[in-house]
Protein backbone atom coordinates (compact mmCIF):
# COMPACT_ATOMS: atom_id res chain seq x y z
CA UNK A 1 0.00 0.00 0.00
CA UNK A 2 2.64 2.29 0.81
CA UNK A 3 4.15 1.24 -2.32
CA UNK A 4 1.62 2.35 -3.92
CA UNK A 5 1.41 6.25 -2.39
CA UNK A 6 4.80 6.32 -3.03
CA UNK A 7 4.45 5.25 -6.75
CA UNK A 8 1.35 7.23 -7.28
CA UNK A 9 2.82 10.34 -6.02
CA UNK A 10 6.44 9.72 -7.68
CA UNK A 11 4.55 9.71 -10.94
CA UNK A 12 2.24 12.30 -10.46
CA UNK A 13 5.25 14.87 -10.20
CA UNK A 14 7.12 13.14 -13.00
CA UNK A 15 3.82 14.10 -15.19
CA UNK A 16 3.51 17.40 -13.70
CA UNK A 17 7.00 18.53 -14.15
CA UNK A 18 6.97 16.77 -17.93
CA UNK A 19 4.41 19.41 -18.85
CA UNK A 20 6.26 21.87 -17.48
CA UNK A 21 8.89 20.88 -19.91
CA UNK A 22 6.83 20.97 -23.08
CA UNK A 23 4.89 23.55 -22.24
CA UNK A 24 6.56 26.38 -20.31
CA UNK A 25 8.21 29.43 -22.30
CA UNK A 26 10.89 30.69 -19.85
CA UNK A 27 13.58 28.38 -20.32
CA UNK A 28 15.08 28.87 -16.84
CA UNK A 29 11.66 27.17 -16.04
CA UNK A 30 11.60 24.53 -18.57
CA UNK A 31 15.69 23.63 -16.72
CA UNK A 32 13.95 23.99 -13.64
CA UNK A 33 11.19 21.32 -14.33
CA UNK A 34 13.31 18.90 -16.06
CA UNK A 35 15.48 18.89 -13.18
CA UNK A 36 12.32 17.75 -11.05
CA UNK A 37 11.64 15.11 -13.78
CA UNK A 38 14.54 13.64 -13.39
CA UNK A 39 14.54 13.82 -9.60
CA UNK A 40 11.01 12.19 -9.39
CA UNK A 41 12.25 9.08 -11.89
CA UNK A 42 14.85 8.35 -9.29
CA UNK A 43 12.32 7.84 -6.76
CA UNK A 44 10.17 5.85 -9.41
CA UNK A 45 13.40 3.40 -9.45
CA UNK A 46 13.74 3.37 -6.12
CA UNK A 47 10.34 1.98 -5.38
CA UNK A 48 10.95 -0.82 -8.58
CA UNK A 49 14.19 -1.80 -6.16
CA UNK A 50 16.64 -0.35 -9.01
CA UNK A 51 18.87 1.15 -6.04
CA UNK A 52 22.29 1.62 -8.10
CA UNK A 53 19.87 3.12 -10.93
CA UNK A 54 18.03 5.28 -8.59
CA UNK A 55 21.16 7.00 -7.15
CA UNK A 56 23.75 7.24 -10.48
CA UNK A 57 20.61 8.84 -11.98
CA UNK A 58 20.33 10.91 -9.07
CA UNK A 59 24.37 11.25 -9.60
CA UNK A 60 24.87 11.53 -13.37
CA UNK A 61 21.39 12.80 -14.86
CA UNK A 62 20.35 15.25 -12.12
CA UNK A 63 23.80 16.39 -11.76
CA UNK A 64 26.03 16.13 -14.31
CA UNK A 65 23.64 16.76 -17.07
CA UNK A 66 21.32 19.07 -15.33
CA UNK A 67 24.56 21.55 -15.15
CA UNK A 68 25.45 21.13 -18.65
CA UNK A 69 22.31 22.47 -19.91
CA UNK A 70 22.85 25.50 -17.33
CA UNK A 71 26.19 25.99 -18.40
CA UNK A 72 25.18 25.95 -22.18
CA UNK A 73 21.70 28.40 -21.55
CA UNK A 74 24.72 30.74 -20.28
CA UNK A 75 26.84 30.56 -23.27
CA UNK A 76 23.97 31.10 -25.13
CA UNK A 77 22.25 34.48 -24.29
CA UNK A 78 19.06 33.97 -25.79
CA UNK A 79 16.52 36.89 -27.12
CA UNK A 80 14.82 37.55 -23.63
CA UNK A 81 18.05 37.53 -21.88
CA UNK A 82 18.83 40.78 -23.65
CA UNK A 83 16.05 42.55 -23.71
CA UNK A 84 15.80 42.62 -19.79
CA UNK A 85 17.90 45.09 -18.22
CA UNK A 86 17.77 44.60 -14.82
CA UNK A 87 20.22 42.20 -13.24
CA UNK A 88 17.46 39.63 -12.19
CA UNK A 89 17.23 40.65 -8.66
CA UNK A 90 13.64 39.84 -8.31
CA UNK A 91 13.97 36.65 -10.08
CA UNK A 92 17.03 35.47 -7.51
CA UNK A 93 14.57 35.85 -4.59
CA UNK A 94 11.85 34.21 -5.91
CA UNK A 95 14.39 31.30 -6.89
CA UNK A 96 14.55 30.94 -2.68
CA UNK A 97 11.23 28.83 -2.26
CA UNK A 98 11.54 26.90 -5.87
CA UNK A 99 15.18 25.96 -4.19
CA UNK A 100 13.65 24.82 -1.02
CA UNK A 101 10.89 23.13 -2.66
CA UNK A 102 14.20 21.28 -4.74
CA UNK A 103 15.60 20.59 -1.37
CA UNK A 104 12.15 19.17 -0.08
CA UNK A 105 12.11 17.00 -3.02
CA UNK A 106 15.13 15.61 -2.75
CA UNK A 107 14.75 15.00 0.91
CA UNK A 108 11.37 13.33 -0.16
CA UNK A 109 12.79 11.40 -2.74
CA UNK A 110 15.26 9.82 -0.39
CA UNK A 111 12.87 9.13 2.52
CA UNK A 112 10.50 7.60 0.17
CA UNK A 113 12.42 5.67 -1.82
CA UNK A 114 14.10 3.97 1.01
CA UNK A 115 11.69 3.11 3.19
CA UNK A 116 9.49 2.10 0.00
CA UNK A 117 12.15 -0.19 -1.69
CA UNK A 118 11.70 -4.09 -1.66
CA UNK A 119 14.98 -4.58 -0.69
CA UNK A 120 14.43 -2.50 2.41
CA UNK A 121 16.41 -1.03 5.01
CA UNK A 122 19.54 0.81 4.14
CA UNK A 123 21.40 -0.83 6.84
CA UNK A 124 20.92 -4.08 5.02
CA UNK A 125 21.75 -2.50 1.77
CA UNK A 126 25.19 -1.11 3.44
CA UNK A 127 26.24 -4.08 4.73
CA UNK A 128 25.88 -6.87 1.93
CA UNK A 129 25.52 -4.68 -0.97
CA UNK A 130 22.16 -6.25 -2.30
CA UNK A 131 21.12 -4.41 -5.88
CA UNK A 132 25.04 -2.75 -6.12
CA UNK A 133 26.63 -5.75 -5.88
CA UNK A 134 24.56 -7.95 -8.05
CA UNK A 135 23.91 -5.64 -10.65
CA UNK A 136 27.92 -5.02 -10.50
CA UNK A 137 28.43 -8.68 -10.91
CA UNK A 138 26.27 -9.46 -13.92
CA UNK A 139 27.88 -5.77 -15.67
CA UNK A 140 31.11 -7.27 -15.76
CA UNK A 141 30.89 -10.74 -16.48
CA UNK A 142 27.80 -10.98 -19.04
CA UNK A 143 27.61 -7.19 -20.31
CA UNK A 144 31.43 -6.83 -19.74
CA UNK A 145 32.12 -6.04 -24.02
CA UNK A 146 29.12 -3.95 -24.00
CA UNK A 147 30.35 -1.59 -21.21
CA UNK A 148 33.99 -1.47 -22.75
CA UNK A 149 32.04 -0.27 -25.82
CA UNK A 150 29.63 2.37 -24.04
CA UNK A 151 33.53 4.08 -22.60
CA UNK A 152 34.78 3.74 -26.36
CA UNK A 153 31.87 5.54 -27.04
CA UNK A 154 31.72 8.67 -24.46
CA UNK A 155 35.06 8.84 -25.48
CA UNK A 156 34.10 9.65 -29.51
CA UNK A 157 31.67 11.17 -28.20
CA UNK A 158 34.19 13.80 -25.59
CA UNK A 159 36.23 14.26 -28.65
CA UNK A 160 33.32 14.76 -30.85
CA UNK A 161 32.20 17.57 -28.39
CA UNK A 162 35.86 19.47 -28.20
CA UNK A 163 36.21 19.71 -32.54
CA UNK A 164 32.81 21.16 -32.52
CA UNK A 165 32.91 23.09 -29.59
CA UNK A 166 36.23 24.66 -30.71
CA UNK A 167 36.78 27.80 -32.09
CA UNK A 168 36.89 28.02 -35.75
CA UNK A 169 39.50 29.80 -38.02
CA UNK A 170 36.82 31.22 -40.47
CA UNK A 171 33.10 31.40 -39.69
CA UNK A 172 30.20 30.21 -41.66
CA UNK A 173 29.61 33.39 -43.36
CA UNK A 174 33.40 33.84 -44.27
CA UNK A 175 33.05 30.89 -46.47
CA UNK A 176 30.22 31.46 -48.49
CA UNK A 177 31.20 35.14 -48.88
CA UNK B 1 6.98 -7.44 -3.22
CA UNK B 2 5.33 -7.11 -6.70
CA UNK B 3 2.83 -4.00 -5.38
CA UNK B 4 3.16 -2.20 -8.47
CA UNK B 5 1.83 -3.71 -11.47
CA UNK B 6 3.58 -3.79 -14.41
CA UNK B 7 0.76 -1.87 -16.42
CA UNK B 8 1.66 0.97 -13.92
CA UNK B 9 5.08 1.37 -15.21
CA UNK B 10 4.54 1.32 -18.76
CA UNK B 11 1.50 3.53 -18.50
CA UNK B 12 3.83 6.15 -17.02
CA UNK B 13 6.61 5.29 -19.54
CA UNK B 14 4.20 5.68 -22.38
CA UNK B 15 2.65 9.14 -21.31
CA UNK B 16 6.31 10.77 -20.78
CA UNK B 17 7.74 9.35 -23.56
CA UNK B 18 4.68 11.11 -25.71
CA UNK B 19 5.87 13.93 -23.92
CA UNK B 20 8.99 14.02 -25.18
CA UNK B 21 8.10 13.56 -28.32
CA UNK B 22 5.61 16.49 -28.60
CA UNK B 23 7.90 18.37 -27.32
CA UNK B 24 10.42 17.65 -29.63
CA UNK B 25 7.89 18.62 -32.02
CA UNK B 26 6.35 21.57 -30.75
CA UNK B 27 9.45 23.16 -29.31
CA UNK B 28 11.49 26.07 -31.12
CA UNK B 29 14.07 26.51 -29.13
CA UNK B 30 17.52 24.25 -29.65
CA UNK B 31 17.83 23.54 -25.84
CA UNK B 32 14.36 22.93 -25.18
CA UNK B 33 14.28 20.35 -28.07
CA UNK B 34 17.22 18.65 -26.72
CA UNK B 35 15.63 18.75 -22.92
CA UNK B 36 13.12 16.63 -24.58
CA UNK B 37 15.00 13.92 -26.35
CA UNK B 38 15.77 13.51 -21.97
CA UNK B 39 12.19 13.02 -21.22
CA UNK B 40 11.97 10.55 -23.47
CA UNK B 41 15.03 8.51 -23.04
CA UNK B 42 13.75 8.52 -18.97
CA UNK B 43 10.47 7.46 -20.37
CA UNK B 44 12.59 4.49 -21.76
CA UNK B 45 14.19 4.13 -18.61
CA UNK B 46 11.42 3.74 -16.72
CA UNK B 47 9.52 1.29 -18.95
CA UNK B 48 13.23 -1.20 -18.61
CA UNK B 49 13.44 -1.33 -14.81
CA UNK B 50 9.66 -1.47 -13.94
CA UNK B 51 9.65 -4.63 -16.37
CA UNK B 52 12.46 -5.61 -14.21
CA UNK B 53 11.05 -5.02 -11.02
CA UNK B 54 8.54 -7.33 -12.49
CA UNK B 55 10.32 -10.44 -13.70
CA UNK B 56 12.79 -10.48 -10.78
CA UNK B 57 15.56 -9.54 -13.65
CA UNK B 58 18.26 -7.53 -13.52
CA UNK B 59 19.34 -7.11 -16.93
CA UNK B 60 17.15 -4.03 -17.98
CA UNK B 61 18.71 -2.01 -15.05
CA UNK B 62 22.24 -2.29 -16.83
CA UNK B 63 20.91 -0.65 -20.14
CA UNK B 64 19.10 1.62 -18.02
CA UNK B 65 22.90 2.24 -17.27
CA UNK B 66 23.94 2.03 -20.84
CA UNK B 67 21.20 4.69 -21.37
CA UNK B 68 22.30 7.52 -18.54
CA UNK B 69 25.77 6.90 -19.92
CA UNK B 70 24.46 7.68 -23.85
CA UNK B 71 22.54 10.04 -22.58
CA UNK B 72 25.40 12.62 -21.37
CA UNK B 73 26.83 11.61 -24.79
CA UNK B 74 24.15 12.60 -26.31
CA UNK B 75 23.76 16.21 -24.04
CA UNK B 76 27.45 16.72 -24.48
CA UNK B 77 27.40 16.52 -28.34
CA UNK B 78 24.54 18.16 -29.24
CA UNK B 79 25.08 20.90 -26.71
CA UNK B 80 28.19 21.43 -28.24
CA UNK B 81 26.15 21.54 -31.91
CA UNK B 82 23.96 24.04 -30.50
CA UNK B 83 27.06 26.41 -28.82
CA UNK B 84 28.77 26.11 -32.43
CA UNK B 85 25.29 27.17 -34.63
CA UNK B 86 24.91 29.94 -31.90
CA UNK B 87 28.35 31.54 -32.38
CA UNK B 88 28.64 30.54 -36.59
CA UNK B 89 24.81 31.81 -37.08
CA UNK B 90 23.36 33.94 -34.41
CA UNK B 91 20.19 32.04 -34.37
CA UNK B 92 19.00 29.65 -31.39
CA UNK B 93 15.73 28.56 -33.25
CA UNK B 94 15.10 25.44 -35.28
CA UNK B 95 12.66 27.86 -37.39
CA UNK B 96 15.75 29.41 -38.38
CA UNK B 97 18.21 27.12 -39.37
CA UNK B 98 16.67 26.57 -42.98
CA UNK B 99 19.88 25.46 -45.09
CA UNK B 100 19.03 21.80 -45.94
CA UNK B 101 15.24 22.09 -45.98
CA UNK B 102 13.79 21.76 -49.64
Amino acid sequence: MMQWIAFLFFASMTLLSALGVVFLSNIIYVILSLLSTLVMVAGIFFVAGAELVGALQLLIYAVAIAVFYVLVLTAVPWEKALKKDSHYRIEGVLTFPILLAFYLEIILVFLLGVSVSPKGQIREFIQNLGNTQVVGSILFSKYFFAFELVSLVLLVGMIGAVIVGRKEDKTYEDSTS
Amino acid sequence: MKIVPLEAYLILSVLLFGLGVFGMIVRRNLVAILMSTELALNAVNIAFVGADSHLGLLDGQIFALFIIALAAVEAAVGLGIIVAIFRLRKVESSDELTDMGG
